[in-house]
Protein backbone atom coordinates (compact mmCIF):
# COMPACT_ATOMS: atom_id res chain seq x y z
CA UNK A 1 0.00 0.00 0.00
CA UNK A 2 0.92 3.25 -0.46
CA UNK A 3 0.85 6.00 2.08
CA UNK A 4 -2.23 8.31 1.23
CA UNK A 5 -1.20 11.86 0.21
CA UNK A 6 -1.87 14.81 2.58
CA UNK A 7 -4.03 17.66 1.10
CA UNK A 8 -3.46 20.72 3.08
CA UNK A 9 -4.23 23.32 0.75
CA UNK A 10 -1.70 26.54 1.02
CA UNK A 11 -2.13 30.18 0.49
CA UNK A 12 0.54 29.94 -2.30
CA UNK A 13 -0.82 26.97 -3.91
CA UNK A 14 -4.34 28.55 -4.04
CA UNK A 15 -2.46 31.59 -5.86
CA UNK A 16 -0.33 30.09 -8.19
CA UNK A 17 -4.39 28.40 -9.33
CA UNK A 18 -5.76 31.77 -9.22
CA UNK A 19 -7.86 30.97 -6.44
CA UNK A 20 -8.91 32.56 -2.86
CA UNK A 21 -6.75 30.75 -0.28
CA UNK A 22 -9.04 28.60 1.92
CA UNK A 23 -8.54 27.96 5.52
CA UNK A 24 -4.87 27.69 6.22
CA UNK A 25 -2.39 27.62 9.08
CA UNK A 26 -0.75 30.66 10.98
CA UNK A 27 1.95 31.24 13.16
CA UNK A 28 0.83 33.28 15.95
CA UNK A 29 3.35 36.02 17.05
CA UNK A 30 1.85 37.76 19.58
CA UNK A 31 -1.24 38.22 22.33
CA UNK A 32 -1.36 40.53 24.51
CA UNK A 33 -4.37 41.19 26.66
CA UNK A 34 -5.72 45.25 26.26
CA UNK A 35 -8.02 44.99 29.38
CA UNK A 36 -10.31 42.20 31.48
CA UNK A 37 -11.26 39.84 28.74
CA UNK A 38 -10.02 41.74 25.88
CA UNK A 39 -7.10 40.48 23.81
CA UNK A 40 -4.60 41.48 20.68
CA UNK A 41 -3.62 38.50 18.37
CA UNK A 42 -0.96 39.25 15.91
CA UNK A 43 -0.42 36.58 13.61
CA UNK A 44 2.29 35.91 10.38
CA UNK A 45 0.16 35.92 6.84
CA UNK A 46 1.55 37.74 3.93
CA UNK A 47 -1.55 37.24 2.12
CA UNK A 48 -4.39 39.02 4.39
CA UNK A 49 -1.52 41.47 5.76
CA UNK A 50 -1.00 42.74 2.45
CA UNK A 51 -4.75 42.72 1.16
CA UNK A 52 -7.20 43.48 4.11
CA UNK A 53 -8.92 46.46 3.76
CA UNK A 54 -10.77 48.31 6.93
CA UNK A 55 -14.07 46.21 7.81
CA UNK A 56 -12.66 43.39 6.30
CA UNK A 57 -12.40 40.57 9.40
CA UNK A 58 -10.91 37.03 9.34
CA UNK A 59 -12.38 33.65 10.92
CA UNK A 60 -10.35 32.36 12.98
CA UNK A 61 -10.48 28.58 13.92
CA UNK A 62 -10.49 26.35 16.86
CA UNK A 63 -7.58 24.15 17.36
CA UNK A 64 -10.46 21.91 18.99
CA UNK A 65 -12.22 19.83 16.48
CA UNK A 66 -15.25 20.32 18.95
CA UNK A 67 -15.73 23.79 17.76
CA UNK A 68 -15.79 23.70 13.98
CA UNK A 69 -17.19 27.23 13.14
CA UNK A 70 -14.86 30.18 12.39
CA UNK A 71 -14.99 33.25 14.91
CA UNK A 72 -15.26 36.34 12.41
CA UNK A 73 -12.98 39.46 13.81
CA UNK A 74 -12.54 42.48 11.90
CA UNK A 75 -8.58 42.82 11.10
CA UNK A 76 -7.20 45.77 13.52
CA UNK A 77 -4.02 46.54 12.18
CA UNK A 78 -1.46 45.29 9.56
CA UNK A 79 2.44 45.49 9.94
CA UNK A 80 4.22 44.06 7.33
CA UNK A 81 3.29 40.31 6.99
CA UNK A 82 1.45 40.46 10.52
CA UNK A 83 -1.90 40.92 11.15
CA UNK A 84 -3.44 42.34 14.53
CA UNK A 85 -7.11 41.40 15.70
CA UNK A 86 -8.53 42.67 19.07
CA UNK A 87 -11.55 40.02 20.66
CA UNK A 88 -13.23 39.98 23.84
CA UNK A 89 -13.70 36.60 25.21
CA UNK A 90 -17.58 35.65 25.15
CA UNK A 91 -17.66 31.80 25.07
CA UNK A 92 -15.08 29.32 24.74
CA UNK A 93 -13.61 29.47 21.25
CA UNK A 94 -12.50 33.37 22.03
CA UNK A 95 -11.49 31.97 25.48
CA UNK A 96 -9.29 29.73 23.73
CA UNK A 97 -7.85 32.34 21.37
CA UNK A 98 -7.08 34.46 24.80
CA UNK A 99 -4.73 31.34 25.67
CA UNK A 100 -2.44 31.63 22.97
CA UNK A 101 1.05 32.05 22.78
CA UNK A 102 3.99 33.51 19.93
CA UNK A 103 5.05 29.94 18.41
CA UNK A 104 1.98 28.44 18.77
CA UNK A 105 -0.19 27.71 15.05
CA UNK A 106 -3.74 28.51 14.31
CA UNK A 107 -5.69 28.40 11.28
CA UNK A 108 -7.25 31.24 9.37
CA UNK A 109 -9.16 32.48 6.31
CA UNK A 110 -9.64 36.02 4.47
CA UNK A 111 -9.71 38.86 4.32
CA UNK A 112 -13.50 38.47 4.17
CA UNK A 113 -16.03 40.70 3.30
CA UNK A 114 -16.87 44.08 1.83
CA UNK A 115 -14.76 47.19 2.97
CA UNK A 116 -15.86 50.87 3.94
CA UNK A 117 -15.49 52.96 0.88
CA UNK A 118 -12.65 55.54 1.56
CA UNK A 119 -12.32 56.84 -1.98
CA UNK A 120 -13.92 60.13 -1.60
CA UNK A 121 -11.73 63.26 0.06
CA UNK A 122 -13.14 63.71 3.55
CA UNK A 123 -12.41 63.40 6.80
CA UNK A 124 -13.92 60.26 7.73
CA UNK A 125 -14.90 60.19 11.11
CA UNK A 126 -14.77 56.69 12.88
CA UNK A 127 -17.55 56.25 15.40
CA UNK A 128 -17.39 52.72 17.37
CA UNK A 129 -18.14 51.67 20.31
CA UNK A 130 -16.55 48.76 22.10
CA UNK A 131 -15.80 45.72 20.51
CA UNK A 132 -16.57 47.89 17.11
CA UNK A 133 -13.51 49.45 17.74
CA UNK A 134 -10.90 47.08 16.05
CA UNK A 135 -12.01 47.42 12.40
CA UNK A 136 -11.90 51.28 12.99
CA UNK A 137 -8.35 51.34 13.72
CA UNK A 138 -7.40 49.49 10.97
CA UNK A 139 -9.74 52.25 8.95
CA UNK A 140 -7.44 54.85 10.59
CA UNK A 141 -4.67 52.95 9.44
CA UNK A 142 -5.91 52.67 5.98
CA UNK A 143 -6.84 56.32 5.62
CA UNK A 144 -3.07 57.97 6.91
CA UNK A 145 -2.02 56.49 4.04
CA UNK A 146 -4.63 58.52 1.89
CA UNK A 147 -3.28 61.58 0.52
CA UNK A 148 -6.91 62.87 0.29
CA UNK A 149 -8.52 61.89 3.20
CA UNK A 150 -7.70 62.70 7.23
CA UNK A 151 -10.14 60.78 9.69
CA UNK A 152 -11.25 61.58 13.45
CA UNK A 153 -11.69 59.12 15.62
CA UNK A 154 -14.93 59.15 17.92
CA UNK A 155 -14.72 55.80 20.42
CA UNK A 156 -16.75 54.66 23.30
CA UNK A 157 -15.45 52.46 25.96
CA UNK A 158 -17.46 50.65 28.98
CA UNK A 159 -14.44 51.57 31.04
CA UNK A 160 -10.82 50.59 29.93
CA UNK A 161 -9.83 52.53 26.25
CA UNK A 162 -7.80 49.98 24.91
CA UNK A 163 -8.36 51.34 21.42
CA UNK A 164 -6.88 54.37 22.41
CA UNK A 165 -2.99 54.18 21.68
CA UNK A 166 -3.59 52.17 18.63
CA UNK A 167 -5.51 54.42 17.07
CA UNK A 168 -3.72 57.14 18.33
CA UNK A 169 -1.06 55.89 15.80
CA UNK A 170 -2.76 56.94 12.77
CA UNK A 171 -5.34 59.30 13.31
CA UNK A 172 -5.60 62.81 12.82
CA UNK A 173 -7.73 63.19 15.69
CA UNK A 174 -8.51 60.88 18.37
CA UNK A 175 -11.71 61.82 21.14
CA UNK A 176 -12.84 59.08 23.34
CA UNK A 177 -15.40 58.70 26.01
CA UNK A 178 -16.50 55.76 28.45
CA UNK A 179 -19.80 55.33 30.12
CA UNK A 180 -19.37 57.04 33.28
CA UNK A 181 -19.41 60.16 30.87
CA UNK A 182 -21.45 59.38 28.27
CA UNK A 183 -21.28 57.70 24.80
CA UNK A 184 -20.38 58.55 21.49
CA UNK A 185 -23.41 60.47 20.59
CA UNK A 186 -22.22 63.01 23.63
CA UNK A 187 -18.69 62.95 21.74
CA UNK A 188 -20.18 63.64 18.27
CA UNK A 189 -22.86 66.93 19.80
CA UNK A 190 -19.35 67.83 21.32
CA UNK A 191 -17.31 68.00 17.60
CA UNK A 192 -20.46 69.17 15.81
CA UNK A 193 -19.11 72.41 14.72
CA UNK A 194 -15.75 71.58 14.43
CA UNK A 195 -17.15 68.52 12.18
CA UNK A 196 -19.11 70.13 9.77
CA UNK A 197 -16.97 73.47 9.48
CA UNK A 198 -13.74 71.41 8.34
CA UNK A 199 -11.87 71.88 5.65
CA UNK A 200 -13.11 68.56 4.38
CA UNK A 201 -17.00 66.99 3.89
CA UNK A 202 -17.74 64.44 7.22
CA UNK A 203 -18.11 60.90 6.60
CA UNK A 204 -19.14 58.37 9.08
CA UNK A 205 -17.47 54.73 9.15
CA UNK A 206 -19.07 53.33 12.17
CA UNK A 207 -19.09 49.87 13.75
CA UNK A 208 -20.65 48.78 17.17
CA UNK A 209 -23.59 47.64 18.77
CA UNK A 210 -26.49 47.75 17.18
CA UNK A 211 -28.40 50.77 19.46
CA UNK A 212 -25.56 52.90 18.97
CA UNK A 213 -24.86 51.78 14.96
CA UNK A 214 -28.77 53.19 14.87
CA UNK A 215 -28.27 56.28 17.03
CA UNK A 216 -25.30 56.94 14.92
CA UNK A 217 -27.09 56.50 11.70
CA UNK A 218 -30.28 58.84 12.93
CA UNK A 219 -27.43 61.52 14.28
CA UNK A 220 -25.67 61.78 10.77
CA UNK A 221 -29.62 61.68 8.46
CA UNK A 222 -30.40 64.47 10.67
CA UNK A 223 -27.12 66.31 9.48
CA UNK A 224 -27.21 64.99 5.82
CA UNK A 225 -23.82 63.28 6.68
CA UNK A 226 -23.12 59.60 4.84
CA UNK A 227 -22.93 56.78 7.24
CA UNK A 228 -21.65 53.37 6.52
CA UNK A 229 -22.07 50.90 9.17
CA UNK A 230 -20.21 47.64 9.76
CA UNK A 231 -22.79 45.06 11.10
CA UNK A 232 -22.11 42.13 13.11
CA UNK A 233 -24.84 39.43 13.06
CA UNK A 234 -24.10 35.19 14.11
CA UNK A 235 -22.38 33.84 11.51
CA UNK A 236 -21.33 30.34 9.40
CA UNK A 237 -18.99 29.97 6.63
CA UNK A 238 -18.11 33.85 6.31
CA UNK A 239 -17.65 33.80 2.54
CA UNK A 240 -21.06 33.67 1.49
CA UNK A 241 -21.79 30.12 0.89
CA UNK A 242 -24.40 29.45 3.84
CA UNK A 243 -26.79 31.90 4.23
CA UNK A 244 -27.03 32.23 7.91
CA UNK A 245 -25.56 35.29 8.72
CA UNK A 246 -28.51 37.60 7.43
CA UNK A 247 -29.83 41.53 7.84
CA UNK A 248 -33.27 42.62 6.67
CA UNK A 249 -32.00 46.08 4.42
CA UNK A 250 -34.57 47.97 2.26
CA UNK A 251 -33.07 45.45 -0.59
CA UNK A 252 -34.08 42.51 1.14
CA UNK A 253 -33.06 40.11 3.32
CA UNK A 254 -28.98 40.19 3.17
CA UNK A 255 -25.75 38.26 3.95
CA UNK A 256 -23.54 40.43 6.15
CA UNK A 257 -20.72 38.25 5.39
CA UNK A 258 -20.54 38.91 1.99
CA UNK A 259 -23.13 41.50 1.04
CA UNK A 260 -21.72 44.04 3.56
CA UNK A 261 -20.79 43.75 6.54
CA UNK A 262 -20.52 47.51 5.16
CA UNK A 263 -24.09 48.62 4.39
CA UNK A 264 -25.23 52.39 4.30
CA UNK A 265 -27.76 53.39 6.43
CA UNK A 266 -29.94 54.23 2.92
CA UNK A 267 -29.37 50.51 2.36
CA UNK A 268 -30.66 49.81 6.41
CA UNK A 269 -33.27 52.29 6.32
CA UNK A 270 -31.74 53.76 9.40
CA UNK A 271 -32.39 57.19 10.51
CA UNK A 272 -34.61 57.91 7.61
CA UNK B 1 9.69 -0.17 11.55
CA UNK B 2 9.65 2.12 8.40
CA UNK B 3 6.29 4.11 8.69
CA UNK B 4 5.79 5.98 5.55
CA UNK B 5 4.65 9.36 6.60
CA UNK B 6 1.82 10.99 4.00
CA UNK B 7 3.39 13.48 1.20
CA UNK B 8 2.09 16.73 0.30
CA UNK B 9 0.19 16.82 -1.98
CA UNK B 10 -1.51 20.15 -4.08
CA UNK B 11 -4.64 20.45 -3.87
CA UNK B 12 -4.89 22.34 -6.83
CA UNK B 13 -3.17 20.58 -9.38
CA UNK B 14 -5.51 19.19 -12.76
CA UNK B 15 -6.09 15.89 -11.76
CA UNK B 16 -7.33 12.87 -14.00
CA UNK B 17 -10.06 11.36 -11.95
CA UNK B 18 -9.35 7.48 -12.07
CA UNK B 19 -12.69 6.06 -9.89
CA UNK B 20 -15.82 7.66 -11.50
CA UNK B 21 -19.67 6.15 -10.26
CA UNK B 22 -22.79 6.42 -11.69
CA UNK B 23 -26.07 7.37 -9.73
CA UNK B 24 -28.86 6.07 -11.49
CA UNK B 25 -27.22 5.77 -14.85
CA UNK B 26 -25.55 9.31 -14.57
CA UNK B 27 -22.22 9.28 -14.81
CA UNK B 28 -19.89 11.21 -11.95
CA UNK B 29 -16.25 11.41 -12.51
CA UNK B 30 -16.00 10.87 -9.02
CA UNK B 31 -18.42 10.01 -5.81
CA UNK B 32 -18.03 12.83 -4.38
CA UNK B 33 -20.60 16.27 -4.68
CA UNK B 34 -21.56 18.90 -2.63
CA UNK B 35 -25.17 18.93 -0.05
CA UNK B 36 -27.76 20.67 -0.96
CA UNK B 37 -27.71 24.27 0.97
CA UNK B 38 -24.25 24.70 1.66
CA UNK B 39 -23.10 25.20 -2.25
CA UNK B 40 -23.47 28.52 -3.58
CA UNK B 41 -21.70 28.59 -6.98
CA UNK B 42 -21.10 33.05 -6.44
CA UNK B 43 -19.49 31.50 -3.52
CA UNK B 44 -17.51 28.33 -3.62
CA UNK B 45 -16.40 29.55 -7.29
CA UNK B 46 -13.89 31.66 -5.69
CA UNK B 47 -11.86 28.70 -3.92
CA UNK B 48 -11.84 25.80 -6.47
CA UNK B 49 -12.99 24.83 -10.05
CA UNK B 50 -16.21 22.81 -8.71
CA UNK B 51 -16.45 20.92 -12.20
CA UNK B 52 -13.80 18.96 -10.83
CA UNK B 53 -16.21 17.58 -7.78
CA UNK B 54 -18.92 14.32 -9.03
CA UNK B 55 -21.79 16.67 -8.95
CA UNK B 56 -22.50 19.92 -7.74
CA UNK B 57 -25.81 20.15 -5.73
CA UNK B 58 -27.20 23.02 -5.51
CA UNK B 59 -29.30 25.39 -3.28
CA UNK B 60 -33.49 24.26 -3.01
CA UNK B 61 -35.32 26.23 -5.07
CA UNK B 62 -38.78 27.22 -4.75
CA UNK B 63 -41.24 28.66 -7.27
CA UNK B 64 -40.83 32.37 -6.31
CA UNK B 65 -38.04 33.79 -4.34
CA UNK B 66 -38.16 33.00 -0.01
CA UNK B 67 -36.72 35.15 2.23
CA UNK B 68 -35.82 32.33 4.85
CA UNK B 69 -36.41 33.18 8.38
CA UNK B 70 -35.40 36.48 10.37
CA UNK B 71 -33.00 36.64 13.23
CA UNK B 72 -30.44 34.37 14.42
CA UNK B 73 -30.23 31.68 11.88
CA UNK B 74 -27.33 29.39 13.81
CA UNK B 75 -25.67 28.17 16.34
CA UNK B 76 -22.85 25.63 17.24
CA UNK B 77 -22.95 22.44 18.46
CA UNK B 78 -20.25 19.98 19.82
CA UNK B 79 -18.45 19.29 16.42
CA UNK B 80 -21.38 20.80 14.67
CA UNK B 81 -23.40 23.42 13.46
CA UNK B 82 -27.25 24.19 13.80
CA UNK B 83 -28.61 26.22 10.83
CA UNK B 84 -32.21 27.20 10.58
CA UNK B 85 -31.87 29.23 7.04
CA UNK B 86 -35.14 28.11 6.08
CA UNK B 87 -34.69 27.71 2.37
CA UNK B 88 -34.19 31.43 1.09
CA UNK B 89 -33.43 31.29 -2.40
CA UNK B 90 -33.99 33.61 -5.45
CA UNK B 91 -36.17 31.50 -6.88
CA UNK B 92 -36.29 28.53 -9.93
CA UNK B 93 -36.51 31.02 -12.64
CA UNK B 94 -33.40 33.29 -11.43
CA UNK B 95 -31.97 29.88 -10.97
CA UNK B 96 -32.41 28.91 -14.36
CA UNK B 97 -31.27 32.15 -15.70
CA UNK B 98 -28.14 32.30 -13.70
CA UNK B 99 -26.52 29.54 -11.52
CA UNK B 100 -27.77 26.82 -13.57
CA UNK B 101 -26.28 28.49 -16.70
CA UNK B 102 -22.78 29.05 -15.43
CA UNK B 103 -22.63 25.46 -13.31
CA UNK B 104 -23.49 24.12 -16.97
CA UNK B 105 -21.12 26.76 -18.85
CA UNK B 106 -18.14 25.36 -16.57
CA UNK B 107 -19.46 21.36 -17.74
CA UNK B 108 -20.38 20.82 -13.97
CA UNK B 109 -23.03 17.92 -13.14
CA UNK B 110 -25.58 19.97 -11.96
CA UNK B 111 -28.28 17.83 -9.39
CA UNK B 112 -31.03 20.63 -8.74
CA UNK B 113 -32.79 20.79 -5.22
CA UNK B 114 -36.11 21.15 -5.77
CA UNK B 115 -38.02 22.78 -2.48
CA UNK B 116 -41.96 23.84 -2.41
CA UNK B 117 -44.21 24.74 0.75
CA UNK B 118 -47.12 22.52 -0.84
CA UNK B 119 -47.40 19.71 -3.78
CA UNK B 120 -48.20 22.66 -6.18
CA UNK B 121 -45.02 24.35 -5.62
CA UNK B 122 -42.69 21.45 -6.02
CA UNK B 123 -44.70 20.27 -9.31
CA UNK B 124 -44.58 23.77 -10.79
CA UNK B 125 -40.49 23.65 -9.79
CA UNK B 126 -39.79 20.23 -11.42
CA UNK B 127 -42.06 21.26 -14.72
CA UNK B 128 -39.52 24.28 -15.30
CA UNK B 129 -36.47 22.07 -14.43
CA UNK B 130 -37.97 19.18 -16.66
CA UNK B 131 -36.72 21.90 -19.37
CA UNK B 132 -33.55 22.97 -18.00
CA UNK B 133 -29.86 21.60 -18.07
CA UNK B 134 -30.13 20.32 -14.64
CA UNK B 135 -28.39 16.53 -15.17
CA UNK B 136 -30.68 15.42 -12.16
CA UNK B 137 -33.21 16.64 -9.80
CA UNK B 138 -33.26 16.39 -5.75
CA UNK B 139 -36.36 16.84 -4.22
CA UNK B 140 -36.57 18.00 -0.64
CA UNK B 141 -39.11 16.61 1.16
CA UNK B 142 -36.95 16.66 4.61
CA UNK B 143 -35.97 20.32 5.53
CA UNK B 144 -36.69 21.24 9.10
CA UNK B 145 -36.81 24.96 9.03
CA UNK B 146 -39.63 25.72 7.16
CA UNK B 147 -43.35 25.37 8.22
CA UNK B 148 -45.21 23.86 5.45
CA UNK B 149 -43.55 21.52 2.91
CA UNK B 150 -39.88 20.06 3.84
CA UNK B 151 -39.72 17.62 6.67
CA UNK B 152 -43.99 17.55 6.91
CA UNK B 153 -43.77 15.78 3.66
CA UNK B 154 -40.83 13.29 4.05
CA UNK B 155 -42.12 12.15 7.64
CA UNK B 156 -45.61 11.01 6.10
CA UNK B 157 -45.36 8.19 3.80
CA UNK B 158 -49.15 8.81 2.46
CA UNK B 159 -47.81 12.56 1.82
CA UNK B 160 -44.78 11.56 0.57
CA UNK B 161 -46.20 9.02 -2.01
CA UNK B 162 -48.61 11.40 -3.46
CA UNK B 163 -46.11 14.01 -4.03
CA UNK B 164 -43.28 11.75 -5.94
CA UNK B 165 -46.65 10.11 -8.14
CA UNK B 166 -46.96 13.22 -9.31
CA UNK B 167 -43.96 14.54 -10.09
CA UNK B 168 -42.72 11.19 -11.66
CA UNK B 169 -45.41 12.02 -14.22
CA UNK B 170 -43.99 15.61 -14.59
CA UNK B 171 -40.49 14.72 -15.42
CA UNK B 172 -37.95 12.39 -17.00
CA UNK B 173 -35.05 13.77 -15.21
CA UNK B 174 -33.35 11.52 -12.83
CA UNK B 175 -35.27 12.23 -9.59
CA UNK B 176 -33.53 11.89 -6.21
CA UNK B 177 -35.46 12.02 -3.01
CA UNK B 178 -33.76 13.37 0.39
CA UNK B 179 -34.81 11.70 3.08
CA UNK B 180 -35.07 13.55 6.86
CA UNK B 181 -33.80 11.10 9.64
CA UNK B 182 -36.33 12.40 12.03
CA UNK B 183 -37.87 9.51 11.76
CA UNK B 184 -38.68 6.91 13.69
CA UNK B 185 -38.09 4.13 10.61
CA UNK B 186 -36.15 5.70 7.55
CA UNK B 187 -37.17 2.88 5.61
CA UNK B 188 -40.47 3.71 5.44
CA UNK B 189 -40.13 6.77 4.04
CA UNK B 190 -37.54 5.56 1.70
CA UNK B 191 -39.63 2.72 0.52
CA UNK B 192 -42.68 4.98 -0.10
CA UNK B 193 -40.26 7.66 -2.21
CA UNK B 194 -38.99 4.18 -4.20
CA UNK B 195 -42.09 3.00 -4.54
CA UNK B 196 -43.58 6.23 -6.22
CA UNK B 197 -41.01 6.50 -8.43
CA UNK B 198 -37.75 7.74 -7.12
CA UNK B 199 -34.46 6.86 -8.85
CA UNK B 200 -32.42 7.62 -5.90
CA UNK B 201 -32.22 8.38 -2.70
CA UNK B 202 -30.47 10.74 -0.53
CA UNK B 203 -29.63 10.60 3.03
CA UNK B 204 -30.10 11.88 5.47
CA UNK B 205 -30.74 15.51 5.55
CA UNK B 206 -30.38 17.42 9.18
CA UNK B 207 -31.18 16.58 12.62
CA UNK B 208 -33.40 18.89 14.55
CA UNK B 209 -31.58 20.50 17.32
CA UNK B 210 -31.64 23.39 18.95
CA UNK B 211 -29.07 25.69 21.67
CA UNK B 212 -29.80 27.76 24.93
CA UNK B 213 -28.70 30.92 25.85
CA UNK B 214 -27.75 30.32 29.44
CA UNK B 215 -27.46 33.81 30.33
CA UNK B 216 -30.76 34.83 28.92
CA UNK B 217 -32.51 31.05 29.53
CA UNK B 218 -33.93 31.68 25.72
CA UNK B 219 -32.72 30.15 22.29
CA UNK B 220 -30.00 31.08 20.26
CA UNK B 221 -31.76 30.67 17.43
CA UNK B 222 -34.68 32.56 16.50
CA UNK B 223 -36.47 30.11 14.89
CA UNK B 224 -35.84 28.11 18.17
CA UNK B 225 -35.38 24.66 16.16
CA UNK B 226 -33.00 23.83 13.41
CA UNK B 227 -31.16 21.21 11.50
CA UNK B 228 -28.16 19.73 12.91
CA UNK B 229 -25.27 18.75 10.93
CA UNK B 230 -21.22 18.56 10.80
CA UNK B 231 -18.95 15.37 11.81
CA UNK B 232 -21.42 14.60 15.10
CA UNK B 233 -23.79 13.09 12.98
CA UNK B 234 -21.68 10.72 10.99
CA UNK B 235 -22.64 7.75 12.84
CA UNK B 236 -26.51 8.30 12.70
CA UNK B 237 -26.04 8.80 8.65
CA UNK B 238 -23.98 5.62 8.43
CA UNK B 239 -26.60 3.88 10.23
CA UNK B 240 -29.82 4.95 8.30
CA UNK B 241 -27.36 4.38 4.43
CA UNK B 242 -27.40 0.69 6.10
CA UNK B 243 -30.46 0.27 7.15
CA UNK B 244 -32.14 1.78 3.97
CA UNK B 245 -29.42 -0.31 1.51
CA UNK B 246 -30.76 -3.74 3.39
CA UNK B 247 -34.46 -2.34 2.61
CA UNK B 248 -33.96 -1.73 -1.00
CA UNK B 249 -30.85 -3.32 -2.31
CA UNK B 250 -30.57 -2.11 -5.82
CA UNK B 251 -31.70 1.69 -5.25
CA UNK B 252 -28.98 3.98 -6.28
CA UNK B 253 -28.11 5.64 -2.85
CA UNK B 254 -26.47 9.19 -1.98
CA UNK B 255 -24.68 8.91 1.60
CA UNK B 256 -24.71 12.26 3.27
CA UNK B 257 -23.85 13.17 6.64
CA UNK B 258 -20.99 14.32 8.40
CA UNK B 259 -18.02 13.52 5.93
CA UNK B 260 -15.00 15.55 6.30
CA UNK B 261 -12.50 12.89 5.32
CA UNK B 262 -12.35 10.61 2.35
CA UNK B 263 -12.13 7.80 4.77
CA UNK B 264 -15.36 9.23 5.61
CA UNK B 265 -16.58 8.65 2.23
CA UNK B 266 -15.46 5.57 2.10
CA UNK B 267 -17.21 4.29 5.19
CA UNK B 268 -19.95 5.67 3.85
CA UNK B 269 -19.84 3.69 0.31
CA UNK B 270 -18.87 0.32 2.22
CA UNK B 271 -22.56 1.15 3.59
CA UNK B 272 -23.47 0.53 0.75
CA UNK B 273 -23.98 4.14 -1.13
CA UNK B 274 -23.21 5.17 -4.84
CA UNK B 275 -21.97 8.15 -3.89
CA UNK B 276 -21.43 10.76 -1.03
CA UNK B 277 -22.20 14.13 -0.58
CA UNK B 278 -19.71 17.02 1.80
CA UNK B 279 -22.27 19.83 3.59
CA UNK B 280 -21.29 21.31 6.79
CA UNK B 281 -17.99 20.61 6.25
CA UNK B 282 -17.82 23.06 3.38
CA UNK B 283 -18.56 25.87 5.84
CA UNK B 284 -15.63 25.68 7.58
CA UNK B 285 -13.38 24.98 4.96
CA UNK B 286 -14.24 25.80 1.60
CA UNK B 287 -12.36 23.86 -0.38
CA UNK B 288 -13.39 20.87 1.75
CA UNK B 289 -15.29 18.95 -1.10
CA UNK B 290 -12.58 18.82 -3.43
CA UNK B 291 -10.59 17.69 -0.81
CA UNK B 292 -12.66 14.67 0.34
CA UNK B 293 -12.79 13.60 -3.57
CA UNK B 294 -9.01 13.74 -3.81
CA UNK B 295 -8.16 11.76 -0.62
CA UNK B 296 -11.35 9.28 -1.65
CA UNK B 297 -9.53 8.92 -5.55
CA UNK B 298 -6.42 7.72 -3.49
CA UNK B 299 -8.25 5.46 -1.09
CA UNK B 300 -10.20 3.74 -3.73
CA UNK B 301 -6.61 2.59 -6.04
CA UNK B 302 -6.15 0.32 -2.59
CA UNK B 303 -9.51 -1.14 -3.04
CA UNK B 304 -10.23 -2.07 -6.73
CA UNK B 305 -12.86 -4.37 -6.18
CA UNK B 306 -14.98 -1.35 -4.58
CA UNK B 307 -13.90 0.82 -7.22
CA UNK B 308 -14.87 -1.68 -10.01
CA UNK B 309 -18.72 -2.11 -8.13
CA UNK B 310 -19.17 1.70 -8.20
CA UNK B 311 -17.53 2.39 -11.73
CA UNK B 312 -20.20 0.32 -12.85
CA UNK B 313 -23.37 1.83 -11.16
CA UNK B 314 -23.10 -0.78 -8.47
CA UNK B 315 -22.47 -0.94 -4.45
CA UNK B 316 -20.35 -2.80 -1.87
CA UNK B 317 -23.40 -4.17 -0.24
Amino acid sequence: MTAAATFMPTVTEAREAGFFPSRHTVEVVDNRKLADGVYRLTFRDEYIAGHAKPAQFVDVYSNDPTRLMPRPFGVAEVDGDEVSLMFAVVGKGTAEFAGLHAGDTIRVMGPLGNSFGTKQAANYVLVAGGLGVPPLVRAAQYIAGLEHASSTAVFGYRNVRFGDEYVGRYADKVYSIDESEGNVITLLDRIENELMTGDKKPIILSCGPLPMMKAVAAWAAKRGIEAQLSLEQRMGCGYGTCVLCTVDTVEGRLKVCSDGPVFTREQLGWGE
Amino acid sequence: MNVEQPQHANLYEQHEWKHPTQVAGVPWKNPVATASGTFQYAAVRWFYDVSQLGAVTTKGVSPVPWEGNPGVRTAEGPSSNINAVGLQNPGVDHYLEDDLLKLKAINATVIANVAGHCDDDYAEVVAKLNDSPADMLEINVSCPNVSAGGMSVGTDPVALSRLITRLRKITDKKMIVKLTPNVTDITVPARAAVESGADALSLINTLLGMRINIRTGEPVITHVTGGVSGPAVLPVGLAAVWRVRAALPTIPIIGIGGIDSGEKALEYLYAGANAIEVGAAALFEPTAPLRVARELDDLLDDRPELADKLAKGETWR
